[in-house]
C-alpha cells in the first residue's frame, strides 16, 4: 500500500509543475505588469521595483529562483500588499474557504447519497421521481441564483437566517453551506443512484437476497460498497467545483474566503498570488483525486490485489 | 410425502410491450430426499418457476397471476415477507448459473458463508466461522482454515461454484435448488461439480431441484424430470422413462436434436486431396505490460504455442478445447485478426502472414469467420440487406444495382425468407441471427471458414438446425471448415478429423471415430470421460 | 425484390420511445423556441438593448415593459431575449469545440489501443487535475474579456469527459465480433470507423453533447456572474444575475426572470439529455 501511495504521489509531481508552468508562463505572457497601475510611477521607480522582485532576471532564472523557494514553503511576497507574504495571506483566508467547502461537502454527501440510495431502492416510483426532481432542480438552479432565491425567501421575507458574514453571527454559515453543497447533493444523488441500480442488478445481490438477508442487510452490506465507487470517483472534481464554487458564494454572502483574494490577484497582476493561490488550488485538487483514488483501490479487493502486487 | 407441492403456479411479466406468461399453469411435487431436474430451453419458464417460489422475481414486472406452493403445507407465495425469509436460505437454498458474478467480490467468502449462517441461527461469530471452514472442507476446498479468508477472486470458477454450494449448504438447508449451476464451466469441471452434488446428496440425504438446458447432465443426475417448454410442462415422469420413453413430441424433439452419433456420411477427403491450409510452427503470444508512459513487459501467454497442422480440401477439422485452451486465439491467429509472432499459415501455397495490407484485403475473400455471439457478430444498425451486400461491395463482386440479386440468393441458400431482408438484426431469433452471420460468410464464397464455436450460444434444437445446415451448405459448395468447439458430441457429428488444445498445445490429431474410440492422450482420454452420456 | 417490408432501425424504436416521453418532448419544443427566437431577436426586441431611460429608471414588470427595467431604464426583456443569443452561441460554439477534440482524440486512442492509447489518455488524465475554472479565469484576466477566448476555454476544459466517453465506446465496439467480421472481410480502416463503429458511438455522441450544452452554459454564467465574461452593455444571462443580485432586494424582479431563464433552459437540455439517453439505452430497449 506505501508503495502504491508513493507512487502516486511521485506521478502528480509532474501535474503540480505542469501547473506553475503553465500559469507562470500564462501571467509573463499577458500584456500589463503588477505596477502598471502605481500612480505616475517614474520608470526609475518602476525599475528598482522591478529589481526589488528580481523581475529583471530572464524568465528561466525567475522560473527556477521561484521553484527553490516553493521547495521552502516560501510563495513569495505580494506584490499589491508588499508588507505581506503570499504565505500569510492563504492561511488568512483558507480556513474559511476550506470550512465552507467541508460544510459543503457534508451537505452534498449526507444528502446526495442518502436520497440517492433511497431511489435505486424502488426506481420508477414516487419514492424515486420525488428525490431525482429535486436533484435536477439542484443541478439546475446555479449556485448564483439559488443563493440568492434563498437569501430572499430566508433571509429577507421570513427573516429566519442572517443573509451574510461568516461566524459573525449564529446560524450564518448555514445558508452559504447550502447554496454550495446543492448541486454537489445533485449530483451525487444521480451518481448513487445509478451506481447502486447498477450493482443491485448484479447477481451476487440476487446471491444474498437468496440467502434470506433483509433488504436493508442486503443494501448495507452487500450494495452500498460496490454502488458507491461513482461517488468517490466524482470526488476529485466534486473538490474543484467546490472550490471554485466558493468563489461565488463568498462573493454572495460576503465572505472572507480565498475567493476574494484570488480575483483580486487576478485583476491587479499580483503575479505571485496568482502563483500562489493557483498552485495551492491545484494541489488540493490533485490531493483530492489521489484520496478518491486511494479510497477506490482500498475499497476493492480485486484491484487492492493487483495494485499491492505491482 | 411431498415436501413441496407447486399447484397450479402462472407467473406474468407485464412491460411496456404487454402481458407475457412466463409461467403457465404448472404443477409438480417434490418428495424429500429426491432430485427433480427441469428441463427447458431458453423461454420455457423453468428459472422463473423457481424464483417465484422464493420471492427472487422482481414484482413488478412480474406478478404471481394463480397458484400455489406448498412447502409442508405452508403457501410460500402468500406468506409474508419475513416468514419468507425465515425460510429462504435456510430450508431452501439456492445456487446459480455464474459462479463468477454470484458471490460479491467485495466481501471475504468467510464472511459470506457466515452471514448466511448468522442471519438464520443466534451462533457466535466463532462458531459460525467453524461452520464455515467445515462448509468449505466438505465441498473439497483444500487448506479451508486459510482460504476462508480469501476473496472471490482468489479462486477459479470451478472453486467459486463449490464456494457458492458451501454458502448454500452451510445452513443445512432440507431443499437446494440448483440453476444451470454447471453451464458456465468447463466439462472436465462440470463432471467434478455434478460428482459432488450426488455425492453431498447421498450423504445428507439433500432433496435438489436441478435446472438445465442439458438433459444429458440430467439423465446423470436426477430421479424425477419435468420437461418445459414457453411456460408449460410438457412431459414431467420418471427419469428413466422420461429418457427412454418419451411421451410428448417435443421432449422426442429434445431428445433428437442432441448430436449423439457419428458424421453420417463418409468423408469426402481421400489421399489424393490437395492441402488447402497448411499451418507450420504457428506461436501467437499476448504480452501484459505494466507502467504508466513506459511499459515494461510484464508477463507472456503463450496462447498459441508451436502449433502445426493442416486441412484437406473440403475437409472438416474439429479443434476442441477449454476455455484458455487458445484455440479461439489459433483460429483468429490464421486468418490474421491476431497477429502471430512466428510460424506460416500457407493458403493454397501462399504464406498469409507474409502479405501485406492491401495484399491481405484482397486476400481476404478466400477465407471467412463466423462469430459464436450471434447477438454481437451484427452490427446492430444495419439491415440485413447491407451486412450481406457489404462484402460483395467491398470486394467489388458486384455494384449497387445488381448486388440485390446475390443477397437474396444468399437468404436462399441459409433458409430465411427474403422478405426479412430490410429488417434489421434484433428484429431476429438467435437461429436466425446465426444464419445470417452463416449468409455473410458465404457471400464472398471464400474457400476456407473458421467456425468459433457458432452453436454452442444457441438452444439445443435450433443448434441442431444450425448443425445440418453447415453440413449442407459444406456438402454443396464443397467448403472447407476449422470448426472450433468446447463441445465434444457437436465435432464428433460434424467433423472428419479432430484436433485436441490444451494451454496453447496441439495434444492429439486423429479421425474423428479414431480419436473418440481410442484417445491415445491422458487429456483427451479426461475430456473424453467428462462428457455426461445420453446413452 | 420481391415484397419491400419496412425494418424499423434502432433508431426508429428511440425516436418513438422518445416521443412517449413528455417531459422530453416539451423540453425540445421549448428549446426549439428559444433558439429560433434568439436568432430573430434583433427584429423582434421591443427595445435597444441598451437604449437608456434614465428617468424612467427601474420599474416592475408592466404593460410596457413586460419584465420591467433595471435602474438605468432598459428593458429587460429585451436585454434577457438578447442574453440568450450570448448564453446560447457559447453554449453551441464551446460545445462544437469539445465535440470535435473529444470525438478525435477519444476515437483515436481507442481504435488504436495499446501504448497510443495509454500515453493518450495518460494526457487526459494530467489535464483532469488541472483546476481549470481557475485557469478560465486566470485566461480572462490576463488576456482581457474577448467571446472568442471563452468558447475556446470552454470548450478546452470539456473535451476531456467527451474524449473518455468516446474511448471507452470505441473500445467495448472494437471488440465487438462484428468489428472483427468486418476485419476478417477485408473492410479498411476508415471504412470500419464510418460503417460501423460511428453509427453504433453515435448514441452516446448526442446523449452527452445534450448534457455539455447546459454545463457550458453554466460556466459562462458564472464567469459572467464574477464579471468575468461579457462586458456591459452586452449582457449574458450570468452578467444579468450578477447585477440583479446586488438589487435583489429592491428590484427582485432583475434576479428572478434572467435566472427563470436559465434554469428553465437548463431543465430542458438536462430533460431532454435523459430522455435521449433512456431512448438510446439498449438495455431498456431489450426483451
Amino acid at each position: 500500500m506505501l508503495k502504491f501511495l508513493l507512487k502516486r504521489i511521485l506521478a502528480a509531481i509532474p501535474v503540480l509543475l505542469l501547473v506553475i508552468l503553465i500559469t507562470f508562463l500564462l501571467i509573463r505572457i499577458a500584456p500589463g505588469g503588477p505596477f502598471d497601475r502605481e500612480r505616475q510611477a517614474s520608470p526609475e521607480v518602476i525599475e528598482n521595483l522591478n529589481k526589488r522582485y528580481n523581475l529583471d532576471d530572464p524568465v528561466y532564472v525567475q522560473f527556477f529562483n521561484y521553484l527553490g523557494n516553493l521547495v521552502q514553503g516560501d510563495f513569495g511576497p505580494s506584490f499589491k500588499y508588499p508588507n505581506r507574504s503570499v504565505t500569510e495571506i492563504i492561511s488568512n483566508g483558507i480556513p474559511i474557504t476550506a470550512e465552507l467547502g467541508l460544510y459543503a461537502l457534508m451537505v452534498a454527501i449526507g444528502i446526495g447519497v442518502v436520497s440517492g440510495v433511497i431511489a435505486a431502492l424502488r426506481p420508477n416510483t414516487a419514492q424515486d421521481y420525488i428525490p431525482m426532481s429535486m436533484s435536477m432542480i439542484g443541478i439546475c438552479l446555479p449556485a448564483f441564483v439559488l443563493g440568492p432565491i434563498l437569501v430572499l425567501i430566508f433571509g429577507i421575507y421570513l427573516g429566519w437566517l442572517p443573509v451574510s458574514g461568516w461566524g459573525y453571527q449564529a446560524y450564518d454559515k448555514v445558508l452559504p453551506s447550502l447554496t454550495l453543497g446543492a448541486a454537489y447533493a445533485a449530483y451525487m444523488a444521480r451518481l448513487t443512484r445509478g451506481g447502486m441500480l447498477e450493482v443491485l442488478s448484479q447477481d451476487y445481490i440476487r446471491t444474498a437476497i437468496a440467502k434470506g438477508l433483509p433488504k436493508w442487510k442486503v443494501v448495507l452490506h452487500h450494495a452500498l460498497r460496490g454502488g458507491l465507487a461513482p461517488v468517490i470517483t466524482f470526488a476529485g472534481p466534486a473538490a474543484a467545483g467546490l472550490l471554485s464554487g466558493s468563489f461565488v458564494v463568498e462573493s454572495i454572502f460576503q465572505i472572507p474566503g480565498m475567493g476574494q483574494f484570488y480575483l483580486q490577484a487576478a485583476f491587479n497582476r499580483d503575479y505571485t498570488m496568482i502563483l500562489g493561490t493557483t498552485i495551492f488550488f491545484a494541489s488540493l485538487i490533485v490531493i483530492f483525486n489521489l484520496l478518491a483514488d486511494v479510497l477506490l483501490v482500498w475499497l476493492n479487493p480485486r484491484l487492492r490485489h493487483s495494485t499491492l502486487k505491482n | 410425502m411431498a415436501i413441496l407441492e407447486v399447484k397450479n403456479l402462472s407467473v406474468s411479466f407485464y412491460t411496456r410491450d404487454g402481458e407475457t406468461q412466463a409461467v403457465q399453469d404448472v404443477s409438480f411435487s417434490l418428495e424429500a430426499g429426491e432430485i427433480l431436474g427441469i428441463v427447458g430451453e431458453s423461454g420455457s419458464g423453468k428459472s422463473v418457476t423457481c424464483y417465484s417460489m422464493l420471492g427472487l422475481v422482481p414484482m413488478p414486472p412480474g406478478k404471481i397471476v394463480n397458484g400455489q406452493a406448498l412447502y409442508h403445507g405452508q403457501d410460500l407465495l402468500t406468506m409474508d415477507e419475513k416468514s419468507l425469509r425465515d425460510i429462504r436460505g435456510k430450508k431452501i437454498s439456492m445456487i446459480f448459473q455464474d459462479p463468477m458474478t454470484s458471490l460479491n467480490p467485495y466481501m471475504r467468502i468467510g464472511k459470506q458463508i457466515m452471514e448466511a449462517v448468522q442471519i438464520h441461527e443466534k451462533v457466535s461469530k466463532k462458531e459460525a466461522r467453524e461452520r464455515a471452514i467445515s462448509a468449505l472442507r466438505e465441498v473439497g476446498i483444500v487448506d479451508a482454515e486459510k482460504r476462508v479468508d480469501a476473496y472471490p477472486h482468489e479462486f477459479s470458477g470451478g472453486m467459486r461454484q463449490r464456494v457458492m454450494i458451501a454458502m448454500a449448504l452451510a445452513t443445512e438447508p432440507e431443499i437446494l435448488i440448483a440453476d444451470e449451476p454447471t453451464t458456465a464451466l468447463d466439462v472436465t469441471i462440470q463432471k467434478q461439480i455434478l460428482d459432488l452434488l450426488k455425492s453431498i446428496q447421498a450423504k445428507r440425504d439433500l432433496t435438489i431441484i436441478f435446472i438445465t438446458h442439458d438433459l444429458a447432465v440430467i439423465k446423470s443426475l436426477a430421479n424425477h424430470v419435468v420437461v418445459m417448454q414457453k411456460g408449460k410442462i410438457m412431459e414431467e415422469g420418471e427419469a428413466q422413462q422420461v429418457f427412454n420413453q418419451p411421451q410428448h413430441d417435443y421432449t422426442k424433439k429434445l431428445l433428437a436434436a442432441i448430436p449423439t452419433t457419428a458424421k453420417s456420411f463418409p468423408s469426402k477427403v481421400t489421399e489424393s486431396t490437395p492441402v488447402l491450409l497448411d499451418v507450420h510452427n504457428l506461436h501467437t503470444t499476448f504480452t501484459k505490460y505494466s507502467g504508466i508512459f513506459f511499459k515494461k513487459i510484464e508477463q507472456e501467454v503463450k496462447a498459441v504455442n508451436d502449433i502445426s497442422l493442416s486441412i484437406k480440401q473440403g475437409e472438416i477439422l474439429g479443434l476442441v478445447g477449454e476455455s484458455g485452451s487458445g484455440k479461439s486465439t489459433f483460429g483468429r491467429s490464421i486468418i490474421r485478426l491476431i497477429e502471430s509472432q512466428s510460424g506460416d499459415v500457407l493458403l493454397n501455397g501462399v504464406d498469409l502472414t507474409k502479405l501485406n495490407a492491401v495484399e491481405l484485403k484482397t486476400a481476404r475473400r478466400d477465407f471467412q469467420m463466423i462469430f459464436q455471439d450471434p447477438y454481437a457478430s451484427l452490427n446492430p444498425r444495419m439491415t440485413v440487406f447491407d451486412t450481406l451486400a457489404e462484402p460483395l461491395l467491398t470486394h467489388k463482386l458486384a455494384t449497387r444495382q445488381d448486388v440485390g440479386h446475390q443477397v437474396n440468393q444468399l437468404m436462399d441458400d441459409v433458409g430465411l425468407e427474403r422478405k426479412h431482408l430490410r429488417k434489421y438484426p434484433h428484429e431476429f431469433s438467435g437461429g436466425q441471427r446465426q444464419r445470417i452471420a452463416i449468409a455473410r460468410a458465404l457471400a464472398l464464397k471464400p474457400k476456407l471458414i473458421i467456425a468459433d464455436e457458432p452453436v454452442s450460444a444457441l438452444d439445443v434444437t435450433i443448434q441442431a438446425q444450425v448443425l445440418k445446415l453447415l453440413l449442407e451448405l459444406t456438402d454443396k459448395h464443397n467448403l472447407t471448415m476449422l470448426f472450433i468447439s468446447h463441445d465434444l458430441s457437436v465435432v464428433r457429428f460434424l467433423c472428419d478429423r479432430v484436433a485436441v488444445m490444451q494451454h496453447g498445445v496441439l495434444v492429439e490429431l486423429d479421425e474423428t471415430e479414431t480419436l473418440f474410440n481410442n484417445p491415445q492422450h491422458s487429456y483427451t482420454q479426461k475430456l473424453l470421460s467428462a462428457i455426461p452420456a445420453l446413452n | 425484390m420481391q415484397e419491400l417490408e419496412q425494418g424499423r432501425s434502432l433508431w426508429d424504436d428511440a425516436l418513438s420511445r422518445l416521443r412517449k416521453n413528455k417531459l422530453a418532448m416539451i423540453s425540445l419544443c421549448y428549446l426549439v423556441v428559444l433558439i429560433i427566437v434568439a436568432l430573430i431577436t434583433p427584429w423582434i426586441a421591443p427595445y435597444s438593448y441598451e437604449a437608456q431611460d434614465l428617468i424612467l429608471g427601474a420599474t416592475p414588470p408592466s404593460s410596457e415593459h413586460w419584465l420591467g427595467t433595471d435602474s438605468l431604464g432598459r428593458d429587460q426583456l429585451t436585454r434577457v431575449l438578447y442574453g440568450s443569443r450570448i448564453s446560447l452561441a457559447v453554449g453551441f460554439t464551446a460545445t462544437s469545440v469539445a465535440l470535435l477534440i473529444g470525438v478525435l482524440w477519444g476515437t483515436v486512442a481507442g481504435f488504436l489501443g495499446g501504448r497510443v492509447d495509454a500515453f493518450m489518455m495518460r494526457v487526459v488524465d494530467i489535464l483532469y487535475a488541472l483546476p481549470f475554472a481557475i485557469f478560465i479565469i486566470l485566461l480572462t484576466v490576463v488576456f482581457g474579456r474577448s467571446l472568442i477566448l471563452l468558447f475556446l476555454a470552454i470548450g478546452a476544459v470539456e473535451w476531456l469527459t467527451m474524449a473518455r466517453i468516446i474511448r471507452g465506446q470505441v473500445l467495448t465496439l472494437r471488440h465487438q465480433e462484428f468489428v472483427e467480421a468486418a476485419v476478417s472481410m477485408g473492410l479498411n480502416r476508415w471504412q470500419i470507423i464510418r460503417r460501423h463503429l460511428i453509427p453504433n458511438a453515435l448514441g452516446p455522441i448526442i446523449v452527452y453533447t445534450t448534457l455539455t450544452i447546459p454545463s457550458v452554459i453554466l460556466l459562462e454564467s458564472f464567469l459572467s456572474f464574477l464579471g468575468l465574461g461579457i462586458q456591459p452593455p452586452q449582457s449574458s444571462w450570468g452578467s444579468l444575475i450578477s447585477s440583479g443580485v446586488e438589487t435583489m432586494e429592491e428590484y427582485p424582479w432583475l434576479l428572478i426572470y434572467p435566472g427563470l431563464a436559465l434554469s428553465i433552459t437548463l431543465f430542458s437540455l438536462n430533460f431532454l439529455g435523459d430522455g435521449l439517453r433512456d431512448a438510446l439505452d439498449p438495455r431498456v430497449s431489450k426483451d
